[in-house]
């Protein structure tokens, strides 16, 4: 249950060795946009040896490449790693279906990143794959294939999109990069994510993290009215009841118990479940 | 011409090592030399051995590189000099 997940680029060991100091709820460690073709083995070992040899305090994913043979080689160099899950961009039934073929044995937990416009035609198909946990929206190579700009407004077709179909399957759903260093903008975009419902927002600076991990952290006033509701539920054991003048029902209920879940989960410092 | 790989960068916590043909001789110049030039002459030693790479003389100028680093930017100057880096 992350807030935050920071791109690492594979090929800069101050990134990777310093990974758990950023306060990221999860880190993905990049091999794709970040890194030159030239240092994508570079990134590889670097990432292979760092990760064998050093135990971290946070989730750890990694952005595998979309080209084939450089997917394969990615897969290959952290088969055995002890990571969360992958990002896999361009995602698409298609390439969701390398992970058929990976070791049975071990989970294999994919997070999609959706930045074609074909594939908010394909949520159908990638969504039943076995291996899918969440669906990452990729909001710049997006705007690029639309000709459009990275703003509130053109985002808000492609987030609601993507997290009524994260929702409607169970999976966890991100919210794009913002791309500006002005914290100000940053915020509020990340304010408007967490209101659409997005359970996470990824970042692309160390900076980014904590105003991130403000705005997907309820407010005070919503986790007191969490506790009074789930207190009441717990007193009565009704399932239907008024608080404050307003009917509380099931889904109340649910939506509070969840809240103070995600509360506690931040407050500790994240779990292993995405 | 003699083929000469450079990996790695001067950045810190990272290293620049390369390779060229030679006769085994190590160089390091290291901002940490006075208190790990031995451990980090043995590391790249062994690495050199593990892989089985001979005839080369190796320069690496070191801006405080942890073991993992070191490691991992000779085996990818290893694999490039070899010529079977995989993009």
């Amino acid at each position: 249950m992350a807030r935050s997940f920071l791109f690492i680029p594979g090929n800069v060991p101050r990134m990777l060795q310093n990974m758990d100091v950023f306060e990221a709820d999860a880190v993905i460690i990049d091999f794709e946009d970040s890194v030159s073709v030239s240092e994508k083995e570079d990134a590889r070992l670097l990432t292979e040896r760092f990760l064998s040899n050093h135990e971290v305090s946070v989730d750890v994913y990694i952005r595998i490449n979309a080209d084939k043979a450089l997917m394969k080689a990615d897969l290959n160099a952290i088969d055995s790693l002890p990571i969360a899950g992958i990002v896999l961009p361009k995602a698409s039934p298609e390439t969701l279906n390398v992970f058929e073929f990976l070791n049975e044995n071990k989970p294999c937990h994919v997070i999609a990143l959706i930045e074609t416009p074909i594939a908010f035609f394909k949520f159908e198909e990638m969504a039943t794959h076995a291996c899918i946990k969440g669906f990452f929206l990729g909001g710049v190579d997006l705007m690029h294939a639309l000709g459009g700009t990275l703003c509130s407004q053109s985002l808000l077709y492609p987030r609601s999109k993507l997290l009524m179909a994260a929702r409607a399957h169970n999976l966890y759903a991100i919210d794009t990069p913002w791309t500006s260093t002005d914290e100000a903008a940053l915020t509020r975009d990340a304010k408007e994510a967490a209101a659409l419902g997005f359970d996470a927002k990824a970042a692309i600076h160390p900076n980014q993290v904590h105003p991130i991990n403000q705005a997907f952290m309820p407010s005070q006033t919503r986790i007191e009215e969490a506790k009074r509701i789930v207190a009441m539920h717990e007193k009565n054991g009704s399932m239907r009841f008024s608080l404050d003048g307003q009917m509380i029902d099931k889904p109340v209920i649910e939506h509070a118990k969840t809240l103070l879940k995600k509360v506690r989960t931040y407050q500790s410092g994240g779990e292993n479940d995405v | 011409m003699a083929k000469t790989i450079t990996v790695g960068s001067l950045e810190s916590s990272d290293c620049m090592i390369t390779l060229k043909e030679g006769t085994g001789n190590v160089h390091i110049k290291s901002v940490v030399a006075a208190a790990f030039y031995d451990h980090i002459e043995t590391l790249v030693r062994r690495v050199l051995k593990t892989h089985e790479v001979r005839n080369v003389d190796l320069t690496l100028e070191d801006r405080g590189a942890l073991d993992y680093a070191i490691e991992a930017r000779l085996i990818a100057a290893i694999k490039r000099y070899k010529g079977d880096a995989n993009g």
